[in-house]
């Protein structure tokens, strides 16, 4: 106890601004947990805004031994920033100093708390995107983007957000400062750390500052929508897209408890009738717009889809909404929400979608799809009743089912978001033991008291 | 040198033909692309398959034999020089296109097979594998990979990195580890492709890569812009990329080089010109031809004397062949061609240009410039000979303050030649103490012994910096 008081007089020593450390334990609670899990109550909550702070609150930290949760919003749906043991929450969110676009360069530099939706609205006043954009990004900071190398709808034509992180000032868990990358387009001097720490889930580094790669923004985009009676013929459609080389910019899949849930969460005529909605986003210029709009509703079509073209940018916007409150609205129909983001190669998309069914129904567990169809990236999600003992043990099951059909089919436990405490004790059956071997080692290399977000990726079993 | 036993083993691990210790085979192998680098290894052996690698690393590592492997060596940073002795390991039984996947648009390759050969087989189906490294004709994947190559085509497709969805690789251990999948994300624990990608064969020997390809654009469209300024083609390719226009290549050549490769070529190049820009689109039809009318503009307005689109994709084929034996033609002018690869920030480009040249007359050099100035990665090639060593010191001192430039202007040492032996001296400007640091952790952690390419990339002593 003598000790943690000394060690919260330290913080105020380091962050002289007294609104900047949380210790009163009412508001400590909100920090025990991310949109997935719950922890234990942290020792103290700071908030750096600068690089110095971050770096003095690590030194601090690897001299009494305490562990530091970096966070940003909480977002995280795989417990990434959740306190598994008494500890410091740093929290990136008021570090929202800089967002810089260089129009020349197409790059962008922005502190570690700024809202990654800010960046794209930034950039496109230069006519310029940051492509990748998470359901969240109205809510979540670009340094856990990075930390989770989190996608979006435009991943499939633009890639994830390691593809756009150009280069990192990170501070390492002993507290030292260090920039990986830089603003060229091409660099291999040395390791590829910016990559290493890009979805290393706050295990290695904080994230202090990032550099981002920005692309041109295309001038046109066209939404159209495709319902189905038969998921299955859904799911054959997304892959023959794909096969016959059409790269739309989104590509969704939402299932019927899905589209019912969002309507009742916030009507707008959405057809509840079908098995399966798919959403589909195309942009370019023009002509070609027109083009690939009219290639994808075809080959829709041959799959039993009943095609819409939006009229407007109004409907175009209803229907992305739609998309975005999938997540809020089923976790409104139950206590506890269990979101999976298993992912197959393109090829295989049917095949998980008809396994996800027969996995639900087995374990008769309310089990709902939705999720970035187009990477092969879905999101079964189970909605629970945290009463009900036996339906969780069932639960528990089918998700060892759902995550064993995806690497049997040549997937990833996780597509997108991380593997946290929620996914370690299966990574060993992705990665091989020789794997998580060498992910440790790097780990231990790095950060030789496990100070930072200890729990996360590596099993409790790991004796780090 | 092996003791009779060690090599004993070795021959009994991968037979006796494909174990090869003679004078002429050890000195084929002491040297590679890069110029003053030479040593020579122990010998030299060909494994034909990943058993036999495992097997062989597993016996060095407990005799603490270096390993270096060797794709082509065509590398230019002295990555595959066994500057330490030990073994050699090439790939030649390992060149096989496993599986090229049209439904998940992917290719399973070994390391040994040639870029070209693969970029050509997947063609064939109707794909593309867009890295394009100048030396593809006998570059092999596994080298690409381990240098994390670019090539024409990166700017608008990025580099080898961009490509590699996964691999194994055998650890110094004996241990293989497999990463990534047929995957458009994956985020399972730390990013091992990204790490083995550009690691120079420093953490493992990489045994099987899985490539992203992607499909063929429609059409292709080719055109060069002659420049009475150097300065005025370094502001065009800021100005293309600031009006928001990607090319697939954009690349620069100045006056020297132009020279040089004329004579080499014989294609009728405009060598009146003191710089010329080559630059490519593809894309459906109606975009090109959108794209190269607004670049042919900006262009002009920087004062180009004249902007050529080729006819025919012969012509077209004879310019992009022309810009890739910029290098080997250069090479032919002088008994040394030292090649640099100092990239920028786009944006910068001029001013580098301007420095190189200030550099060049400042200590005297025959340096000529070429290289991807589209993506900011510029090759100072500096004509020189080895054996005068009084101008070899002039070299050093005019490159060294390349360097600092490069780091000055925000940009970095390397941008796809790799670090290997040549540059291991000056990591550290780069990335500071704390980063070499952290990547010697890392090294540590994969390859505790160091019997993997020991010197490279990591210098016993870093060159102390000239402030200029
Ligand atoms: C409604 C909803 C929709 C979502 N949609 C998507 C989606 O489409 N795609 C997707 O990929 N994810 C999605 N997510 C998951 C989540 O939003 C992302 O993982 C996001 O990147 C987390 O950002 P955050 O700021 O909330 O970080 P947090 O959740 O607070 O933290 C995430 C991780 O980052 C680490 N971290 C935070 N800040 C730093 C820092 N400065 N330095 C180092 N590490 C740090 C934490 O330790 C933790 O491991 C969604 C979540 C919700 C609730
Ligand atoms: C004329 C010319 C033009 C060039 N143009 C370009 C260009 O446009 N862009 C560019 O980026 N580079 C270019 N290069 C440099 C060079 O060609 C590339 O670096 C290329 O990728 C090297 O391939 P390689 O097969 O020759 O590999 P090597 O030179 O044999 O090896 C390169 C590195 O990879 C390691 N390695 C090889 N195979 C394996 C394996 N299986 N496992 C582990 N490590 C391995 C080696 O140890 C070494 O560190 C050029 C070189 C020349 C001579």
């Amino acid at each position: 106890m003598a000790n943690t008081q000394s060690l919260i007089e330290q913080l105020h020593r380091i962050v002289k601004d007294a609104s900047r450390v949380i210790v009163d334990h009412e508001s400590l609670v909100p920090f025990k947990s991310d949109y997935s899990s719950e922890g234990t109550t942290p020792l103290a909550v700071v908030f750096p805004i600068t690089t110095k702070e971050a770096s003095e609150i690590l030194l601090l930290a690897n001299q009494y031994k305490t562990p530091v949760f970096p966070r940003g919003r909480g977002t995280s749906l795989s417990g990434g920033p959740v306190p598994v043991v008494e500890g410091i929450i740093m929290d990136s969110t008021k570090w929202t100093s800089t967002l810089e676009i260089d129009p020349n360069n197409l790059i962008a530099v922005a502190s570690p708390g700024v809202i990654t939706a800010d960046i794209d609205k930034a950039a496109s006043k230069h006519g310029l995107m940051y492509p990748p954009d998470p359901s969240s990004l109205d809510i979540a900071t670009i340094a856990g983007n990075v930390a989770e190398n989190a996608g979006g709808p435009r991943g499939l034509k633009y890639g994830v957000t390691g593809d756009y992180v150009l280069g990192l000032e990170i501070v390492t868990p002993e507290g030292k400062v260090m920039k990986t990358g830089g603003k060229t387009m091409k660099n291999v001097t040395g390791y590829d750390l910016t990559g290493l720490i890009t979805g290393s889930e706050g295990t290695l580094a904080v994230v202090s500052q990032v550099t981002l790669k920005l692309i041109p923004r295309p001038k046109e985009t066209r939404t159209l929508s495709a319902t189905f009676e038969d998921m299955t013929l859904a799911g054959n459609a997304v892959s023959a897209v794909l096969q016959n080389g059409l790269l739309p910019s989104k590509l969704e899949f939402i299932d019927q408890a899905c589209i019912k849930a969002v309507e009742k969460f916030e009507p707008m005529d959405l057809p509840v009738f079908a098995e399966a909605l798919l959403l589909a986003e195309v942009d370019g210029t023009g002509e070609n717009v027109q083009k690939e709009i009219d290639e994808i509703a075809l080959i829709f079509e041959n799959f039993g889809g009943c095609v819409t073209v939006a009229k407007n940018e109004t409907e175009s916007n209803r229907l992305w909404k739609a998309r975005k409150l999938v997540s809020p609205a089923i976790k409104a129909l139950c206590s506890w929400k269990l979101s999976e983001d298993a992912t197959v190669p393109v090829s295989q998309i049917p095949a998980m979608i008809k396994r996800l069914k027969t996995i639900g129904e087995k374990y008769n567990v309310p089990l709902v799809v939705f999720g970035h169809a187009g990477d092969g990236n879905l999101h079964p999600n189970l909605l629970l009743d945290k009463e009900d003992a036996g339906q969780l043990e069932r639960a528990e099951l089918a998700v060892k089912e759902i995550f064993q059909s995806a690497l049997e089919l040549g997937g990833t436990l996780s597509g997108e978001h991380g593997i946290g405490m929620l996914k370690s004790p299966f990574l060993k059956n992705e990665v091989g033991e020789t794997g998580i071997d060498m992910m440790r080692r790097i780990k231990k290399a790095w950060d030789p008291n496990n100070i930072l977000n200890p729990g996360k990726i590596f099993s409790a079993d790991d004796n780090l | 040198m092996l003791t009779s036993e060690v090599k004993k083993l070795l021959v009994q691990i991968v037979g006796q033909e494909n174990y090869k210790d003679s004078n002429e085979m050890r000195l084929v192998y002491s040297y590679d692309a890069t110029p003053t680098f030479q040593s020579l290894p122990d010998a030299v052996i060909s494994p034909r398959n990943k058993e036999e690698i495992q097997k062989i690393l597993q016996l060095c590592n407990e005799q603490q034999i270096p390993i270096v492997p060797r794709g082509s060596g065509t590398n230019l940073c002295a990555g595959t020089c066994p500057t330490q002795g030990g073994i050699v390991l090439l790939f030649t039984h390992m060149d096989k296109i496993l599986e090229i996947d049209e439904e998940n648009l992917t290719a399973t390759v070994q390391p040994g097979v040639i870029t070209l050969d693969l970029i050509n087989a997947v063609e064939e189906r109707g794909l593309f594998y867009p890295p394009d490294p100048s030396s593809m004709k006998i570059s092999t994947i596994g080298g690409n990979i381990n240098e994390n190559s670019g090539g024409l085509r990166g700017l608008k497709y990025g580099v080898t990195r961009d490509y590699v969805l996964g691999l194994e690789a055998v650890l110094p251990n004996g241990n293989i580890i497999r990463t990534g999948g047929k995957l458009a994300k994956d985020v399972a624990g730390y990013d091992l492709t990204r790490l083995f990608v550009g690691s120079e064969g420093t953490l493992g020997v990489v045994t099987e890569v899985l490539l992203k390809l992607v499909p063929m654009p429609e059409t292709k469209s080719t055109m060069l812009v002659l420049y009475e300024d150097i300065d005025a083609a370094a502001r065009s390719v800021s100005k293309i990329i600031s009006n928001r226009i990607i090319p697939t290549t954009l690349e620069f050549l100045d006056k020297p080089t132009l020279e040089v490769v004329e004579d080499f070529a014989k294609i009728g190049l405009p060598t009146h010109a003191n710089a010329v820009l080559l630059i490519e689109q593809d894309g459906p039809p109606e975009i090109v031809s959108r794209d190269m009318e607004k670049i042919a503009m900006v262009c002009r307005e920087e004062q180009a004397l004249s902007v050529e689109m080729a006819a025919t994709e012969e012509e077209a084929d004879a310019l992009r062949t022309a810009r890739r034996s910029a290098l080997s033609a250069l090479a032919r002018m002088k008994p040394t061609t030292i090649l640099e690869d100092a990239t920028v920030p786009r944006s910068k480009i001029s001013e580098m240009v301007r420095a190189i040249n200030e550099i060049a007359a400042k200590y005297d050099l025959n340096i000529c410039t070429f290289g991807h100035a589209g993506d900011g990665n510029l090759h100072p090639t500096c004509l020189t000979d080895a054996r005068n060593e009084e101008e070899m010191e002039r070299v050093e001192h005019a490159f060294a303050e390349i360097f600092d430039k490069a780091i000055a202007l925000g940009g970095t040492i390397t941008g796809e030649h790799g670090v290997g032996e040549m540059k291991s001296p000056y990591l550290e400007w780069k990335l500071g103490k704390e980063g070499v640091e952290a990547m010697k952790a890392i090294k540590q952690a994969f390859d505790p012994n160091n019997i993997m390419n020991p010197g490279k990339m990591f210098a016993k002593d870093s060159r102390k910096r000239v402030l200029v």
